[in-house]
């Protein structure tokens, strides 16, 4: 990154009537490879580099980026956005909360170098996820595996005196398997993502868990029982609380949204000022704290400095069944009379950081899985899901089971096909009586904002217990 | 601008003399403005400037890709590309890019569209019109969207492209009350005929409609869909006509070719033509793209193809690259025998949606799919449209709601909207019967 030029571009802002202005330059270093039933369709190999600004001036925003590092250029798209930022011609004036100065620079290790590892090396590693897909037992007719690598540096300067550096590098991985059984076919996808290096392959266990997948999808199409639709209890595995999570509780915290920046695009919230849900309103069981953690090490949604150039910190979003902490930019926490909590992130040079969740799950509580489960006389354990959707309220929601057994009298049974739970988040969270001890993560890609921008994220959770809750 | 070429050519030639067997070099100068409001009042206008090479090549069937930055550093990134190469596995699919060189339409893209002088009246002019559709106490967010590209387009196998691509779109959600909303879209590639107080006035008027939504009944309905909606469904249909989706299984039109998939009254094409957002004259390996009927009365005719899965399946490119994969550029519905009126009085009782979010699929071979319906759901009785309803959700199938459509309208819209209705279209207003909805409970 030229931070000389960088310093110039924000230098010939405050050269303008600014009232704030920041330059963010970013660079990616991108790998990648598709397989498709094992054959390499495509290596990819670029570097992504340019540079933001973002200005301040007459109550408005202005922002602009560019590809093109030069000082013609930086000079060309800080006139653009100041522009921009002036005839917005706002009735209320935007302003940002209040932050500290900071300069510091932070990088994230590595074990294994990303840079270190070969192609060959790259390409094997997934290789053999086919081969031992294609020899476990399971018919799999279509596999389709996808990795990519990135090592992002940024450079972050404002005009309160912030400079930021950051290296982080990251590792993302997709497979989507279809299984047949009996003339039936059932499909699966997993997602897996680390902030780190290479050494992330080996904690994945990527052949494992798909393998599992498979057997679990020949299971249900061999030996799922229908649900008999009506009132039982419900116990949701780590990814189906992690996804519950990050939809209905994460989304709807998010201030933008709450303060309608969305309106048109993701949708506004259930919670908003004025209504029946706000601050303090209780959303869920004493049980239920669900937590956004920037910090956690490793994470695929790890920072330690927001887009913002803001200190991230863990939020407690609903603490102990209690609408507690909206995620804040700077923007959104002006409007509320608040400070960021360092959730302002963006997907690159090219797009404004806007209000975004890191990781996000539910804390844990003491008792074992198996202590959850038996302690059901009757219902249904849906361990993963497949299809799933909330709508732009945050409020009704649905979650489909792919991997799920009929619990009888403490015990697990028979697979299940399909269950399905379409509920309210307010019936959800307050149905929760019982929370496991043991967290368990996924990596998902969070979309949203217009231009759509996709950033890295951990859902999870425990096993969490629901009583009495609708399943069809 | 003829530098842009040459330095492109320049890419491709390289790349050869480096030892590349073939290769496919596309530059794009674009430049993108967004105005994004909410509230009624500017958040934020947004200017990208991009200048970008992509690069794809074969060496030895061992495809590779890569941008390029503003032609910088072009010998080293096409030496570590070449070398990518080298350290990969061939593809055996690889079916070459296209040979020969082509003739192209000429462009119509709007030289107005880089840099407008004052982007946001557009936006007034949609506020104004909805405020006099559903009063001034509304609420109104959207946004206004100009694109223009350069494309520059060099193949080693004898493509040589110039063109110029643009769009603008504005587009507006309307609140009336907390949960009563509309939402409207206009789209064009150009300013000629763009006219922001038509999504204003839709949005507008949906959104005045929607006040005091109750809460919808479970159940089977015959459902009108507006060309907004619709067009999310188209979109479905085109990612999953996309020959590489029928190839990972991702796709209900899987070994369907020749088989009825839709009444015969349904016709459905990709076309990226001078109207559409998508306009292009030109594929990614330089074919000339073109009307493409890929479901003619209901049979399903074939995929979308680049050259590459054009040869798995033993046909011909539709002009449809997208390196490595083929895509759908703009997707168009016939449209039908009846007007949009007389397409509401065929329903007895039944549903109109106008607007969804958050499609998703438990299992894309299948089709099973829910979608969460938004910006007005109204009951039809009798032809007409009455109580305002909320809090349903579409829970089909996707191949089931393309095999019952009954009636498609004459009226279409050329539409586009943020995260569902990526893949732009021309689409009406359609009757589909026995609709399954679903509710929280």
């Amino acid at each position: 990154l030229d931070e000389d030029l960088l310093n110039y571009a924000l230098k010939y802002a405050q050269s303008r009537s600014v009232e704030y202005a920041e330059v963010r330059g970013q660079s990616q270093v991108i790998e990648g490879f598709v397989l498709r039933n094992g054959v390499l369709e495509e290596s990819v190999s670029a570097i992504d580099s340019g540079f933001c600004v973002r200005i301040i001036a007459g109550g408005g925003i202005g922002f602009a980026s560019t590809n093109r590092w030069t000082e013609k250029e930086a000079r060309s798209i800080v006139d653009l956005a100041f522009k921009y930022a002036r005839t917005a011609r706002r009735k209320d004036a935007i302003s940002f909360a209040e932050e500290k100065r900071v300069e510091t620079e932070y990088t994230v290790d590595q074990r294994k170098n990303i840079e270190d590892v070969s192609q060959e090396e790259r390409i094997s590693s997934f290789g053999e996820i086919d081969k031992a897909l294609a020899s476990c037992g399971v018919k799999i007719t279509a596999t389709l595996s996808q990795c990519a690598t990135s090592l992002v540096s940024k450079y972050f300067v404002n005009t309160e005196g912030s400079r930021i550096s950051s290296f982080v590098p990251r590792i993302g991985a997709y497979v989507f398997i279809t299984v047949v059984e009996q003339g039936k076919t059932e499909q699966s996808h997993e997602q897996f993502g680390y902030s780190g290096g290479w050494e992330a392959l080996d904690e994945w266990n990527i052949s494992e868990r798909m393998i599992h997948d498979a057997k679990a999808l020949r299971n249900v199409m061999a030996k799922g029982k229908a649900v008999r639709p009506g009132n039982t209890d419900l116990i949701c595995g780590p990814k189906v609380t992690g996804i519950a999570a990050h939809e209905s509780c994460g989304h709807p915290m998010e201030a933008d949204r709450i303060l309608g920046r969305e309106m048109s695009q993701a949708g506004r919230s259930f919670i908003y000022n004025g209504g029946s849900y706000w601050i303090g309103t209780r959303i869920g069981s004493d049980v239920v704290t669900v937590v956004d953690d920037p910090t956690l090490a490793h994470s695929y949604g790890y920072y330690a400095f927001d887009d913002e150039g803001v200190k991230a910190r863990r939020r407690y979003l609903y603490k102990n069944g209690l609408i507690n902490e909206f995620l804040h930019n700077r923007e959104s926490a002006a409007k509320i009379g608040t400070r960021s909590n360092g959730s302002s992130r963006s997907m690159s040079y090219q797009t404004e950081p806007i209000v975004r969740m890191a990781n996000t799950f539910v804390l844990p509580g003491d008792l074992s899985e198996e202590e959850l489960i038996e302690d059901v006389k009757q219902g249904i354990y849906m361990k993963s899901f497949t299809e799933w959707n909330i709508d732009d309220r945050r409020f009704n929601q649905r979650y489909v089971g792919s991997e799920a057994y009929v619990i009888e009298k403490g015990e697990l049974k028979d697979p299940v096909a399909r269950p399905m739970i379409e509920t309210t988040t307010l019936k959800f969270w307050m149905a929760v009586d019982a929370v496991s001890k043991k967290v368990e993560f996924d990596a998902a890609s969070c979309a949203k904002g217009d231009p759509e921008q996709t950033v890295p994220v951990y859902d999870g959770g425990p096993c969490i217990r629901l009583r009495g809750v609708y399943v069809k | 601008m003829t530098d842009v070429l040459g330095k492109t050519e320049e890419i491709v030639e390289k790349a050869k003399a480096f030892g590349a067997d073939e290769v496919v070099a596309k530059t794009t100068f674009g430049k993108y403005r967004q105005t994004r409001f909410s509230n009624n009042q500017i958040d934020i206008t947004v200017a990208w400037n991009d200048y970008i090479t992509d690069v794809s090549l074969a060496w030895e069937k061992r495809v590779v890709a890569t941008q390029i930055n503003d032609f910088q550093e072009i010998d080293a990134k096409i030496d570590r590309l070449l070398k990518l190469a080298k350290a990969s596995k061939e593809n055996p699919t690889f079916g070459g890019y296209a040979k020969g060189s082509f003739r192209y339409a000429k462009s119509m893209a709007d030289k107005r569209l880089p840099d407008l002088e004052d982007p946001s009246r557009f936006i007034l002019e949609a506020i104004d019109a909805a405020q006099e559709e559903a009063g001034s106490q509304i609420e109104c967010g959207g946004i206004l969207f100009t694109g223009f590209e350069d494309v520059y387009l060099v193949s080693s196998e004898g493509a040589i492209g110039v063109d110029s691509r643009s769009g603008v779109e504005l587009s507006i959600r309307v609140f009336s009350e907390r949960e009563a909303s509309g939402h409207g879209v206009e789209c064009s590639s150009t300013l000629t005929g763009f006219e922001p107080s038509k999504a204003g006035v839709k949005a507008g008027e949906v959104a005045r409609m929607a006040r005091g939504p109750k809460a919808g009944d479970e159940g089977v309905y015959d459902v009108v869909f507006d060309p907004l909606i619709f067009g999310s469904m188209l979109d479905v249909w085109a990612d999953m006509v996309s020959a590489f989706s029928v190839m990972i299984q991702s796709s209900i039109f899987v070994d369907k070719l020749g088989q009825r998939v839709a009444p015969e009254i349904v016709t459905l094409k990709d076309n990226p033509g001078a109207y559409s957002l998508a306009n292009r004259v030109f594929d990614d390996e330089g074919v000339p793209t073109r009307e493409t009927v890929f479901i003619d009365r209901g049979i399903l005719k074939t995929y979308l193809h680049n050259t590459s899965t054009a040869k798995i399946f033993k046909t011909e490119t539709t002009g449809n690259a997208g390196l490595p994969f083929p895509e759908a550029w703009n997707v168009e519905m016939d449209p039908g025998k009846v007007s949009r009126d007389d397409l509401f009085k065929e329903v007895k009782r039944g549903l109109y949606l106008t607007n969804t979010w958050y499609t998703r699929f438990q299992n894309p071979a299948k089709g099973d799919f829910s979608t969460v319906p938004r910006d007005g759901i109204f009951l039809i009785e009798d032809g007409e449209v009455k109580q305002s309803l909320r809090d349903l959700r579409i829970s089909d199938n996707a191949l089931s709601i393309l095999n019952n459509i009954i009636a498609i309208s004459k009226e279409r819209q050329h539409v586009h909207w943020w995260g569902e209705a990526e893949t732009p279209s021309l689409s009406p207003y359609v009757l589909v019967k026995d609709v399954h909805m679903t509710k929280s409970r």
